[in-house]
Formats: C-alpha cells, structure tokens, sequence
C-alpha cells in the first residue's frame, strides 16, 4: 500500500511538473489531435472495458481524455 | 473512508473553477511584419497591407471548430471584399495536403496562406486554435479572438464595419 | 462505470450504434446493441445519451447450470451526461441506470477536468455514487450495496507526438457483494459463496501514445491494481494503429493481465471458512488476448449515411490460464447530424 501510495505521488507530482516543462504550441497539435492518439476514442473500447470487467477481478483506473486538439 | 474520496475530487474541482492568471490587457501593438507565401505561391507582405483592414484567420485542418469558422470568414470576405477588407486564412497544417484535403471540402475565395512552420502563428502570439486578428489601417492588432463560437461572428462584423469606417 | 468527462469529441453532434456479440466457451452465444446520441445545445454545453441492451450481467455465467434451455438474462442500461465548459475547464454531471434480472443499479457522476498550460496539461477528476440491489436468486429478497468511486489523472503533452496520462482510481463498496450464482465446493457440498461485506479497491495507470513516423502511432497502456481483499494484478496493453490513405484507419492490440486470488480463494474448502467463493473473478489467472480493428470513413458516406460516417469493425480473442476462451466482435457506426 505504502509503496502503491508512493508511485501514486510521484506519478501527480511529474505530471505537475512537467505542465511547466513541456509546451507544445497551439499550432503544433496536429498529430496529437489524431484519432489514434485519443485514450478510449469510441464505444468499441468501451465495450471491451466493459467486458473484460465482467471477467476479472479488476476495475478503472483511467481517467478522462485529455491532449488533443486544445481548440477552444 | 468518506473524507478521501472527497478530499481529491474537492481539490481537482478547485483547481477547475479557479481563474486562469488574467491576460495581459489588450494593448495596441504594431502587426508583426511577417510575408506569407499564399497556396498559388505568391508571397504577401503584412507591411504592404498597411492602410488596409485587414482579418488573419488561422486556421488547421485537424481543428474541429475551425470546420464551423472557416465558411463563416469566407462569408466575411464575401460580403467585405468590396469595401477594402482583406482577409488572410493563414493554414498551420505540417502537410499541405491535410490543408489541400480540407480545402477541398470547403468552398472559398479568400486568400489562404501557408504557414507549416507555424513562424506566423509565433509571430502573432496564437494560443489558442482558431485564432483571428482584425489588423487596423495604421497596422495595429485592434482585436484578437481566441477560439470560435456561433456568437463571435457577429462581433467579427460589428469590429470590421468600425475598422473599415476609420481613416487610415 | 461511466466515469467520462466530455473530452476530445466535444462540439460533435453525432449517433453511435453499436452491435457486440461475443461467443465463448461454455457455448454461450450473446448479442447486444447500443446506441449514443450526442448533442450541443449551445458553444458551451452539450448532452451525451447512452441507451443499450447488454447481455453481460451478473447472471450471465451462472444460468446454464440450472437452465439448461437457457435463461433470459438480457440487461437494459440508459444513462445522460450533460457537459458545460467554463473557460479552460469542463465539467459533467450525469447518471446511469440498469435493470437486468435479479440485479439493479442506479449511478450518480460529477467529474471536472481543466486544461492549464496552453492545454499542453489536463487535470481531471471525478466522483461517482451507486446503489445497487442484488436479489438473491432463486429467493425473492434483495440485498444493498453502494459503492463510491473517485478519480483523478493528468494528461500531459510533451512533445507534438508524445501523450502520456497517469490515472488512480479508488472505488469503495460496501454492502452485500457475494456473488448468489456462483459455488464452491464447501466440505464436498456445492454451496454459495460469502464473501466480506466492505471492499476497497485501488488501481493506477500509465498510458502513452507516441506519433511514429509514416502515419503509424503506438500506444503503450498498465494498469496495477489491488484491493483489501488482496487481489492484485497487472495489465499490460500494447497496440499499434496505421493510417491507410485517407479513409480506413488499422490498428491491432495485444493485453497481457495477470491477477492474484482473493486471499480466501481455494479451489476448494473444509471446516467453517467466515469468507468462501465461486466467483471465477476472485481466482488467479493470466490472461492474454488480440484484438484487431478497422475504421472506414469513406468519402461519399456509407450507404444511406451522410459524408464523414465511420464504420468500425472489431475482433478480439481472449484466452485465459483457466482453460476460458472468447471472441468478441463489435460493429458500428458514427454519424455526424448537422
């Protein structure tokens, strides 16, 4: 538990740093707003989540989309 | 048990409702001069435009919104041609044929400019995707929208028609 | 669990349908539709509506053993999000609900998600609340459970090709949680497993997806998880997907998981356990599957469906150490409405 606590922290405290780290320019997110770099881009996935949940003893852990086109 | 699931859900919605840094206020500054070399292969000076209204639209063929503002700029340009606008759709795609492709779907007129390198966007300081700038007569930024929304467009004419109206 | 804040697919109005069938070694033969509606009510705010008939219940597994002809045990789930953006942030309200035999559950979900950094970085998390109601099939009594469930994560752009997010989940139950289909042998006699009424779950992912040159793209996805009732286990996704001309989108996925028993898992048991199962879900086994699929977008629509429709077809085959097998099959389409 302790050491599951530890990458927990570690793993926020990277992403948290790394916002002032990484900047990718408006202009530049083409490839990122593919539909092969979305996380769970449609019902198939879903489905498939969904299933393998009814077959295991696992749940979650992902969570929502981000990246992207950033568009406003 | 009830006080962690709150806890980390409370402070992610802090985090959301809590105000971005506010902007730098809007402060006249000079159009960079930047040449923008145009889908025909001629190239445009901004400077050269300078005594002209002028409305940059950047846009990308991978930009959702941009599939809604695109033929609203092209109406803009219809419809202002005549009186003196001019309008630059500025592309940002790293391939010219996703540009081509989306180009081809959409009906227009206007100029449309290429800029894979994104040196113009940089120039003009884009954040956010779409991005227009209205350039006034005497080459200052006078508006800059970020983003797109059904109700920006009327702005967009309301702030062309006071341009246009200006002396240079 | 539809713990989703509206995300990239925002400012689309559009209807998902979907077919999933699954086939799997018990011979049992299953069929299930369902469909998406999406709508934006206005540049900030758009509803999501999601009705299906799904045949993975709990009683799925279960029904063979008595009903040999077969059992009906089909399971309707309906849910709405509605999602309205401020600024840089979005945040969703929504609720599920499904009926199935001898199993209801009705969920409530809040999630907020903010992009800072020139959307370069998102955070987001989420809470979600359900009551579920077990009956005790072949008896008519009902039993309680709520679970509460908490998320966060954060996506991160670190160059024009590279996204990765990590996730943690938490999800808390309590209430009755044996499952009232499943046996064990408990001193030679088949019997209905108990299995402890407080369940706290934890799993954390990783996910990447990389641009590689020549259109190609990589995605890279684990997951740990481990509960109080010490199941642990590790699930470890890689997939590759390709974009063919303009129009069709490749894309293949190998899942590797392996997980722990519950620690009162036996294959079988004497004496007087307190906690005893049935449930193939709590015994250790690996598993490895391969999927593939398939996203056409024809340029002219597809049949009667207007220009930028997509049709996906997916396969997957699914193995496990215990000896279970499956193919499963999703079919559907997207359709853009103005």
């Amino acid at each position: 538990m302790m050491r599951t606590r530890l990458a927990l922290v570690l793993a926020v405290f990277t992403g948290l740093a790394a916002a002032g780290c990484a900047t990718v320019q408006p202009w530049q997110r083409g490839l990122l707003a593919d539909s092969c770099m979305i996380f769970d881009a449609n019902s198939a996935t879903a489905y498939m989540t969904h299933w393998q949940e009814s077959r295991e003893g696992s749940m979650g852990g992902f969570g929502v989309q981000g990246g992207g086109c950033g568009c406003k | 048990m009830m006080p962690r699931f709150v806890l980390m859900p409370l402070v992610l919605a802090l985090l959301a409702i809590t105000p971005a840094p506010a902007a730098a206020k809007d402060v006249l500054k000079v159009a960079p001069d930047v040449t923008l070399t145009t889908v025909a292969g001629q190239q445009v000076h901004l400077a050269s435009l300078k005594g002209k209204v002028v409305l940059l639209d950047f846009w990308a063929s991978w930009c959702i919104p941009c599939r809604k503002s695109f033929p609203e700029i092209e109406a803009l340009h219809h419809e202002f041609e005549s009186q003196g606008l001019v309008v630059l759709a500025v592309n940002v795609d790293e391939e010219q044929r996703n540009a081509d492709q989306f180009l081809a779907k959409y009906a227009h007129t206007m100029t449309i400019a290429l800029d894979p390198k994104g040196a113009a966007a940089e120039a003009f300081k884009v954040n956010a995707m779409p991005s227009t700038m209205i350039v006034g007569r005497s080459g200052h930024i006078r508006y800059t929208h970020k983003g797109y929304t059904d109700k920006v467009i009327a702005k967009f004419r309301a702030q062309v028609l006071e341009l246009l109206a200006e002396a240079e | 669990m539809l713990l989703a804040a509206a995300g990239y697919n925002w400012a689309q109005n559009q209807v998902e349908l979907s077919f999933h069938g699954f086939q799997d070694t018990r011979g049992v033969t299953v069929l299930s539709p369902d469909a998406t509606y999406s709508k934006d009510f206005s540049d900030r705010t758009s509803l999501k509506l999601k009705f299906g008939v799904d045949s993975i219940s709990a009683a799925s597994d279960s029904c063979a053993r008595c009903h040999q002809d077969g059992a009906s045990n089909g399971r309707f789930v309906t849910g709405a999000t509605v999602t309205r953006k401020y600024g840089d942030s979005k945040v969703t309200v929504g609720g599920e609900f499904s009926r199935e035999l001898f199993y209801t559950a009705t969920t409530g979900l809040v999630s907020v998600s903010r992009d800072l950094n020139k959307a370069n970085t998102t955070v987001a998390g989420g809470f979600a609340f359900s009551l579920n109601q077990p009956q005790l099939h072949p008896s008519e009594s009902t039993e309680n459970q709520r679970s509460i469930d908490a998320y966060a994560s954060v996506t991160q752009s670190w160059t024009r090709r590279t996204l990765t997010q990590v996730g943690y989940e938490i999800n808390q139950i309590n209430g009755f949680q044996s499952n009232p289909f499943l046996r064990t042998r408990l001193n030679g006699v088949m019997t209905v497993g108990n299995a402890p009424d407080a369940r706290t779950r934890h799993a954390l992912s990783a996910r990447l997806r990389q641009a590689l040159p020549a259109e190609t793209f990589l995605e890279v996805d684990y997951r740990r998880y481990q509960d109080n009732w010490e199941l642990r286990s590790h699930t470890l996704a890689l997939g590759l997907s390709h974009h063919f001309g303009e129009t069709v989108v490749g894309g293949g996925t190998w899942r590797h998981y392996t997980q722990t028993g519950a620690s009162f898992y036996e294959p079988s048991y004497t004496g007087t356990p307190r906690y005893f199962t049935g449930d193939f879900r709590l015994f250790p086994f690996d598993s490895n599957s391969v999927t593939g699929r398939v996203e056409i977008t024809p340029k002219g629509g597809i049949l009667a469906m207007p220009a930028g429709s997509t049709l996906t077809l997916q396969y997957e085959r699914y193995r496990t150490t215990t000896g279970f097998e499956a193919g499963i099959f999703t079919g559907g389409v997207r359709i853009p409405l103005q």
